[in-house]
């Protein structure tokens, strides 16, 4: 084992972080401000696929704008979703899990229905598709790229919530929704555009994902478990799921370099089952939060 | 006289009603290849008990039973393709295709059956009881002990794709010739195979509903409605969980016995998450709260889905993912309790005729 390879594995263990990361974003904002299990996120990102799929390929627009209007399209799908069903749901967390997870079906099989069970693919610029290298390290520019818009989504998101007059209110009604309501918040519009924002986030990671791996109805279903296990052992909290991710990513890589991918995953999965054993609220949480 | 639907005798009815119509199907039908489906659906019905039991009675959303159902499945796998192993050919194929030229530990306990059938329905039950254990210790709950079962599904799932050479991985494994007990054989294709799936369902049945009404499942049931109260009247409530969540683990693993005996055949598909939820999708339209509706439930929907859902299985499973919405959204107790409504809406009917009732008639504990 040389130096080489090592260094290899904590880099290709940063970009399966970022991609864990970017995955658990829209979610972490969702159940950390509004306590919804969302197991459509998963149907979200492949809407956020398919969305970019259907710009580029119907309309001609270039694959870079593709990302931001992933985002606004699927943010209006997560709108009418909470406006349609989520809102009636905000007391009954078990039940968001459920009816979301009955969405999550509506959306991929009504995708299935459209665009049919073959895979797509996402045409990207030249020179994302090549790769480069530091010393002995080969890295795709893509996974590059994945790393740079996380981290100025994570950036964005941190402004929106701890600089914004927006982000004070989102945060007062995580933290007393009766209280915050009494100060004049509308809690109801916070759920509604917090839910849309995460949604938004979804789509993004969609667009993303939609270059790594092919564009298929199935493709958001392998994300939900990873992101929803990043939120829960980040104790739904975003330096959490950041922190979580990070730690899960590099020990992915670390443990694949050792034995191989899917056992890596098996390993991870135990060692989240055990951690919680002994952390049941996560990493970062509030003392008297719901869990 | 109040609501029928409370009425003990009237459930227990109901149950024998239900039952005999099960009981005259092999009578009526002669396709072999049909009793066995409907002989699957049973194994669905069971599952479908097992989630109404832990999530109906005991307030544990397990989205993992493929964990304990996937687990008796691969016992009983193993077990067959031990039987059809000689003393000229000791080793399974499986083994043999993936350059293992020995039978590993994993499969020592399954070369005999009566100890692989006591590992198959074992090891699921000894699972959920040490997975409980720790869970309800650490007061993991409600959606969280949801995710946690998903992400143990997950990592079962992936292991088992990953132990190739244990496992048959992708392929799974599939036993070339049927059950043996003794000397008897267990034809799949037979009114045999589904008497056994029909009387693990009665006796599954009978004894869960004993232990909804038991004092056992009065405080499951307390502990699903608040546990905090249950707590501090002094019961363990962990201990209350685990015991019920391992029974439904138990049932779960019975069920996957019996669906490789029909099936001969295991794969990890029988540990997806889809798979797993749609468990949880049959009790929540049956209704949760009722046994025997969770079980309609599974029969209804898996019925539905090779009938209809053959030609069209986009449209049927859009469609039910919508009405699965509609149930959430506006009958959380599902359809079982448009039958209690309805009930009760007939004995508030005949109240007002007769009038004469006693006031203060004592209240029914729920089902």
């Amino acid at each position: 084992m040389e130096f080489g390879s090592v260094l290899n594995a904590l880099i290709l263990g940063l970009s399966i972080a970022s991609i864990w990361l970017i995955a658990a974003l829209g979610l972490t904002i969702i159940y950390g401000a509004a306590g919804v299990i969302n197991m459509a996120h998963g149907a979200l990102i492949m809407l956020g696929a398919y969305s970019a799929y259907m710009l580029q390929h119907y309309v001609g627009v270039p694959y870079l704008l593709c990302i931001p209007a992933s985002f606004v399209i699927v943010a209006v799908v997560g709108l009418i979703l909470e406006r349609g069903l989520i809102q009636y749901l905000y007391n009954r967390p078990l039940d968001t899990l459920l009816a979301t997870y009955g969405v999550a079906l509506v959306l991929v099989q009504g995708v299935r229905l459209i665009f049919g069970s073959d895979p797509k693919y996402l045409a990207v610029p030249e020179i994302f598709s090549s790769s480069f290298m530091i010393g002995s390290v080969s890295i795709s520019t893509f996974r590059v790229i994945v790393l740079a818009v996380t981290a100025l989504l994570v950036f964005g998101i941190w402004v929106l919530f701890y600089k914004t007059r927006f982000g004070v209110q989102v945060r007062a009604v995580m933290q007393n929704k009766e209280m915050a309501a009494s100060f004049g918040i509308n809690a109801s519009r916070v759920y509604m555009l917090t839910f849309a924002l995460g949604a938004g986030l979804a789509g993004v990671a969609g667009s993303l994902f939609g270059v790594l791996n092919i564009v298929l109805p199935t493709m958001g279903d392998s994300y939900v478990v990873q992101a929803f296990l990043m939120v829960v052992v980040g104790g739904g909290s975003l330096a959490g799921t950041i922190i979580a991710s990070f730690a899960s990513g590099e020990l992915q890589s670390m443990f694949a370099f050792f034995t191989n991918d899917t056992f890596a995953r098996f390993l991870i999965f135990v060692l989240i089952v055990v951690f919680l054993r002994f952390k049941p609220q996560g990493l970062f949480a509030k003392a008297g939060v719901r869990r | 006289m109040g609501n029928l639907y409370y009425n003990k005798t009237a459930q227990w009815i109901a149950y024998a009603a239900f039952f005999a119509a099960l009981a005259i199907i092999p009578m009526r039908i002669d396709d072999d290849f049909l009793l066995n489906q409907l002989a699957t659906y049973g194994v669905y019905g069971l599952l479908a008990l097992s989630i109404s039991l832990c999530w109906g009675f005991g307030g544990i959303l397990n989205l993992g039973q493929g964990i304990a159902f996937g687990l008796g499945a691969y016992g009983m796998a193993m077990t067959m393709q031990m039987q059809s192993q000689t003393v000229e050919n000791p080793i399974p194929p499986i083994m043999l295709n993936n350059g293992l030229d020995y039978l590993p530990y994993l499969w020592w306990p399954f070369q005999n059956t009566a100890s692989g059938l006591i590992f198959a329905l074992g090891i699921p039950t000894l699972f959920c009881a040490v997975f409980g254990r720790i869970m309800f210790k650490a007061r993991v709950s409600g959606a969280f002990f949801a995710i946690m079962t998903l992400a143990m599904l997950s990592a079962f799932y992936t292991i088992i794709l990953d132990q190739q050479a244990y496992t048959g991985g992708v392929n799974g494994i599939t036993p070339p010739s049927p059950l043996r007990l003794g000397s008897f054989e267990i034809d799949p294709y037979s009114s045999v195979g589904y008497w056994v799936v029909f009387f693990a369902l009665l006796i599954a049945t009978v004894v869960a509903k004993l232990i909804t009404q038991s004092s056992f499942g009065l405080v499951t049931q307390a502990i699903r409605d608040d546990a905090e109260r249950v707590r501090f009247l002094g019961y363990s409530v962990s201990g209350y969980e685990t015991v019920i969540y391992s029974i439904s683990g138990f049932i779960a693993a019975i069920a996957g016995c019996l669906w490789v005996m029909l099936v001969q055949y295991v794969s990890p598909a029988q540990l997806d998450v889809g798979f797993s939820i749609s468990m949880v999708i049959w009790a929540a339209i049956g209704g949760r709260m009722s046994l025997i509706g969770s079980i309609i439930g599974a029969f209804v929907i898996q019925g539905g889905q090779s009938y209809l859902g053959d030609a069209f299985l986009s449209t049927w499973l859009l469609f039910l993912g919508g009405f699965f919405i509609l149930v959430v959204r506006f009958l959380p107790n599902g359809l079982a309790s448009l039958v209690e409504a309805g009930l009760g809406l007939i004995a508030t009917k005949s109240k007002t005729a007769t009038s004469h009732e006693p006031n203060g008639a004592k209240p029914f504990p729920a089902e």
